[in-house]
């Protein structure tokens, strides 16, 4: 008979649900691109990578380390604006009738954009492993002692997604995103600028990428290619969770991180990045459309 | 359709020859330069391979595959522990390549493409990650990040000139096969389903079935691909699965020219002739490839090969019209 340590197995499910709620973030960041725009941004990975980049240069050349807090903000602002630009020259087209296949176009174009961020910043910052300082001293959730970066980082994250949510539903942008996701054209009829609405909303699905890039930069270090892994998970929740849910997102999200945990614990912890996608294979084969589906209206 | 009514306006003979004339010089092409670019072609014909079967499936059928490599790699993986850890020989280790990978193809394609045509995108990239992790963790078997070394078919030094025939005539193969495929009725179905895939389904065609076949397909030639280059480049490393290796092919059959036989030929030996002359660049390369692409894709559609055409067009209207005013 195995006894089991309760102290320990809470450890590891709260283990699970730090991390699994950190992935939400860039998770929640490509859901959102794709439920107002029907496409998936490739080089979201790139966009954490430049969000933890910014946060770096942000906390140890102006501002210190102690307003780390003021770092996230800004390098989530420098990345919303860079998302902005990058839609406006690059995913604007796609909708004003010049590309034929949209999501063929946007495939090819997001995965150049990787490949260029990639590549710049190969150029720029050089192959080199950079680790800033982390942000808040050790400290403990319940019974699980974590780090402070990883403390911190779920709490911003807690944050960034109650302001995302309260976004969403209280306020008149919100509503208008939501009309977008349903119905693009039956917004358009209520006279609402739909091609401004895409641009705000891949500025702020990258930003919620770049915030995720900036809070974690501490724990995961920031390298040319450090956001594969979380865009690996991202795509994994939104698919599980359903394509364009937010509630989905979430739901995902914590379920992942717990997997992860617990198969990383009970199975082998070598595995544990691999664990996600046996999970979203298993989910595709039972129920396809992800747990939470949302429903598409065609105009 | 478009792909087969220009060879009536450029010319079939005209086309015929001048494809004869480069087959020549390819085939000639050994007796001229030395032992490095030998070896450059012959990883270009490997990505020739590559990138005409990833356009089968991206370009003609419409369905986005981003473990293109990943499925090269586990061909290479399996031929080789094949032969290194059962004694198999070559050929018979090479054979089971395309099965494994075609194998893996299949499960994913039953998942994925009874959905839109995003899903396997996406689930084609985790898949592509989670393969290039396992391969690493499992160093008792693979080896892992240390990479495996494996049994080359021509054991010796100096064997660049075998080599080259041998990919030179793989590449050719697969490029004959793919041609064959889409001027057969398999290839109306895939280029119905790209083009309306609900028209198809009306018409009664099952797509499903037709796509899982394009991906099978398009994998298990990866896959033959990855067998041979492992057991020509002599070892294999996990890092043939960096997502940088699919963005390689992705470049290659855009900056050619997506959706035709002969553009995925030219963009591989061009960009792995670019890559490979000017390496004291580095990054930069990647760089200039990433904004052609993006221009490519945002301006014109249809690459080097379209551009060609377009000329070739332009060319022999103005003959017409000239010979009109005479």
């Amino acid at each position: 008979m195995v006894t089991i340590d309760w102290t320990l197995l809470s450890q590891y499910i709260i283990s699970g649900v730090v991390i699994g709620l950190i992935y939400s973030l860039m998770a929640m960041g490509i859901t959102f691109i794709y439920g107002i725009m029907r496409i998936i941004n490739w080089s979201m990975g790139e966009f954490y990578m430049i969000g933890g980049y910014l946060q770096y240069i942000i906390i140890t050349h102006f501002l210190g380390v102690e307003n780390w807090y003021l770092g996230v903000l800004l390098s989530m602002v420098g990345v919303f604006l860079l998302g902005m630009v990058v839609q406006g020259l690059l995913i604007k087209p796609m909708f004003q009738g010049s590309v034929e296949r949209r999501t063929e176009y946007a495939t090819i174009v997001t995965i150049s954009l990787g490949v260029l961020f990639t590549n710049v910043a190969v150029i720029g910052a050089g192959p080199f492993i950079y680790s800033p300082p982390g942000y808040y001293h050790g400290t403990r959730i319940l019974t699980l002692p974590v780090s402070g970066t990883r403390f911190v980082a779920f709490i911003g994250t807690i944050v960034l997604l109650s302001l995302f949510y309260l976004f969403l539903k209280k306020t008149w942008w919100g509503r208008a995103f939501q009309g977008a996701a349903q119905n693009r054209m039956g917004i358009q009829t209520a006279g609402i600028d739909v091609f401004r609405l895409d641009q705000i909303a891949f500025g702020i699905g990258v930003a919620l990428a770049a915030a995720a890039g900036a809070l974690l930069a501490p724990e995961f270090y920031l390298h040319p290619r450090c956001g594969s892994i979380a865009t690996m998970k991202g795509f994994e929740i939104i698919v599980i969770g359903g394509l364009g849910s937010i509630p989905g997102v979430l739901c995902a999200g914590l379920l992942l991180g717990l997997i992860e945990s617990l198969g990383a614990v009970f199975l082998n912890p070598s595995f544990r990045d691999v664990y996600g996608f046996l999970f979203l294979l298993a989910i595709l084969a039972i129920k396809p459309t992800g747990l939470f589906e949302e429903r598409e209206r065609v105009a | 359709m478009k792909e087969i009514s220009y060879t009536k306006i450029t010319g079939f003979k005209w086309y015929s020859l001048s494809i004869a004339a480069l087959l020549l010089l390819v085939a000639l092409l050994p007796f001229s330069t030395g032992q490095y670019y030998l070896q450059v072609f012959t990883v270009a014909f490997y990505y020739v391979i590559l990138a005409s079967s990833w356009n089968l499936l991206a370009g003609y059928t419409g369905q986005f595959s981003l473990a293109h490599h990943a499925f090269a790699a586990i061909g290479g993986y399996t031929s080789a522990l094949l032969v290194t850890n059962f004694g198999l020989p070559i050929w018979l280790g090479i054979l089971a390549a395309p099965l494994s990978s075609a194998l893996m193809g299949f499960i994913l394609g039953m998942l994925c493409l009874r959905m839109r045509a995003i899903y396997l995108a996406i689930a084609t990239w985790a898949f592509a990650e989670s393969v290039r992790i396992t391969i690493s963790m499992t160093y008792e078997i693979t080896r892992g990040d240390l990479g495996l070394a494996v049994p080359k078919i021509f054991p010796g030094i100096g064997q660049g000139v075998a080599y080259y025939y041998l990919f030179l005539g793989l590449a050719a193969m697969t490029v004959l096969v793919i041609m064959f495929i889409i001027r057969s009725r398999m290839g109306y179905y895939l280029r119905a389903i790209r083009n309306d895939e609900m028209v198809a389904r009306v018409m009664g065609i099952n797509t499903t079935r037709w796509k899982i076949l394009a991906f099978m397909l398009s994998s298990g030639i990866a896959g033959i691909a990855g067998a041979f280059y492992g057991h020509y480049n002599g070892l294999l490393t996990p890092v043939m699965i960096d997502f940088n290796e699919m963005a390689f092919i992705v470049i290659m059959v855009v900056i050619g020219g997506i959706r035709s036989i002969a553009g995925p030929v030219i963009g591989a030996i061009l960009i792995e002739l670019l890559t490979e002359t000017f390496r004291e660049f580095g990054e930069i390369r990647m760089v200039v490839f990433a904004l052609a692409v993006i221009a490519i894709a945002r301006l014109y559609n249809e690459g080097a090969v379209g551009a060609v055409r377009q000329g070739a067009q332009w060319i022999s209207r103005r003959k017409q019209a000239r010979e009109g005013v005479n």
